[in-house]
């Protein structure tokens, strides 16, 4: 076996290897004497193969960027970003989760503010579609458009709002929507949700959540409430917090990578590293991430996604530290892990599952 | 062997690199492993299928990562709280186990203009050229002003970088680190 080190290294000269193979053959000029030499590379190693049906792929299927080139000036190459409210994307560049429908396609055809020329054509094309599917009835001057969502407990949606914007609902969420000409106005009443805004200087997207709003232009956040309080993550962009009642303090500005915590009209904000940040969006993907988090906390985090609570029935146990990556709807496997490294007692009832503290307290190592 | 399993490996198999790639991430605490440790997988599956291609591609994928992985935890021999815990089931998300599917022509090609931009200049320059603009490899060089070798060169990188974005998609450097299993940990509290 070899060392961990040499296995890296070992896979990057394969992969430059296969790099070279695919450059050289599409050089031109290949003879049947080249395709053996590297028809025998291929056949000598498992490894080289796949590195180089993996390059092959990408390649082939980089010919779909011809797409793209329709109008474009023979070998000029344009600008990087150039596609970015291409109608060809159905969502953001920037953004690989978003996924859109009409509405979106309509936003981004009419936000093209530098001249695209080679897109011009298919853009006037889509436009009709996006017109048709109703994209610009919110610009009426009076119009407010509305909807509602909500999730059950455990459940999970991604909604696609008019203005191209997403929002994800976590667990036992109810998000309404009422979006006019001059505001994007959003009502968290409950529960938690991720929103990706689209940017749009001219209407503020306001989420309105326990007694605050929290104000974005274009911006990817999070906003949750708690029995007593609110929490706001922000992971990109700029966001405004302010309060709803009293609009006379000063309103906090939260840069990315801010955790904004609201606590009966308290608004502490801590700066963490965006990966960091990140980490408080997983719930998304199913999974909560701790960090030496007390275990009262880790288990409000498993309650907020199951209806068998789990219940701390000494409040000792808040001392243990809990640090690891779970899933959110499988509390059983966190009880189990508990059970096997904490000095704690597990107890499986009709209404719920109980923590006590087993045996001599001394014993947690 | 041969090009049955070549295109079932392309088709069936590197379609989930994203979801492989984050699931590594994820699961294995030294992310500069990762990329070794997706080759070692696919070598392994592509291995299998030579033999007899698996029913289910996908779940056969994650369940050679695991194997993989927990091969890995127990030659380390760390014999710390560490590895305890959920070894035999690493965390494996249900929208990591969903049907496979190629992506759709447009997520693909908003994938492909997003790797094509984070190419370095001239690497991205050569690239357009030869995949888009169908110039052959002599006339970029030429046109450029640099060396056929040169462009070689660029075209060997931009495959490489294009792979990565391509195949892993954008948002496997998002996914947060973890361990093997779950760490848990005590502090004093008395």
């Amino acid at each position: 076996m070899d060392a961990q080190i040499d296995m890296t290294a070992r896979h990057r000269q394969i992969e430059r290897s296969a790099a070279s193979w695919l450059a050289r053959r599409d050089a031109g000029g290949w003879a049947d004497r080249q395709q053996s030499a590297l028809d025998a590379w291929l056949a000598e190693d498992t490894a080289h193969r796949v590195a180089f049906l993996r390059l092959e792929a990408a390649w082939n299927e980089a010919a779909r960027l011809k797409t793209l080139a329709a109008g474009a000036g023979h070998g000029q190459v344009p600008a990087r970003g150039a596609w970015a409210d291409s109608p060809y994307f159905a969502s953001p560049l920037g953004s690989p989760r978003a996924v859109a429908g009409h509405t979106r396609t309509a936003r981004a055809s009419r936000g093209r503010r530098r001249h695209r020329p080679l897109l011009a054509g298919a853009a006037a094309a889509l436009l009709v579609v996006a017109a048709l599917a109703g994209g610009l009835l919110w610009r009426n001057s009076n119009h407010v458009e509305r909807a509602a969502w909500s999730t059950l407990l455990g459940a999970q949606q991604v909604v696609h709002l008019a203005d191209g914007s997403t929002a994800t609902l976590g667990s036992d969420t109810e998000l309404r929507m009422a979006f006019s000409r001059h505001e994007r106005a959003l009502e968290l009443t409950r529960g938690e949700a991720y929103f990706d805004v689209a940017h749009d200087t001219s209407r503020p997207f306001v989420v309105n959540a326990g007694g605050y709003h929290v104000i974005a232009v274009g911006t990817r956040f999070d906003v949750r409430r708690d029995t007593d309080g609110l929490r706001v993550v922000v992971t990109r962009g700029l966001v405004r917090l302010q309060s709803a009642r009293d609009p006379a303090p000063a309103a906090t500005m939260l840069p990315s990578g801010s955790i904004a915590l609201v606590d009966g009209g308290n608004v502490v904000v801590r700066h963490i590293p965006l990966d960091r940040a990140m980490e408080y969006l997983s719930w998304r993907d199913g999974y909560v991430v701790f960090h030496g988090t007390p275990l009262a906390q880790a288990i409000d985090e498993f309650n907020r996604y199951n209806a068998r609570k789990i219940v701390l029935a000494d409040p000792s146990l808040d001392g243990l530290r809990v640090g690891g990556n779970f899933r959110l709807d499988n509390s059983t496997a966190f009880v189990r892990l508990m059970q096997q490294v904490f000095p704690v007692r597990v107890e499986q009832r009709t209404d719920g599952i109980v923590l006590s503290r087993r045996g001599n307290p001394n014993t947690a190592h | 062997m041969g090009e049955a399993v070549d295109t079932w490996f392309v088709r069936e198999v590197l379609a989930h690199e994203q979801a492989l790639t984050r699931f590594l991430h994820r699961n294995w605490r030294d992310h500069d492993e990762v990329a070794d440790l997706r080759q070692e997988i696919y070598v392994r599956v592509y291995e299998a299928a030579l033999r007899r291609p698996p029913d289910s591609p996908k779940s056969f994928l994650f369940a050679t990562a695991r194997n993989l992985l927990a091969d890995r935890v127990r030659r380390q021999r760390i014999v710390s709280i560490t590895a305890v815990g959920d070894l035999e089931q690493l965390h494996v998300l249900e929208n990591e186990l969903e049907p496979s599917r190629w992506l759709g022509g447009r997520e693909a090609l908003a994938r492909l203009a997003r790797a094509l931009d984070q190419l370095p200049d001239r690497c991205r320059e050569v690239v357009w050229l030869r995949r888009v603009m169908d110039l052959p490899q002599k006339e970029i060089a030429s046109r450029l002003g640099i060396s056929e070798k040169t462009v070689e060169k660029h075209i060997a990188k931009g495959s490489r970088m294009l792979a990565d974005r391509f195949h892993g998609g954008p948002d496997t450097q998002a996914a947060p680190a973890a361990s093997a299993g779950a760490v848990a940990w005590t502090r004093k509290s008395t």
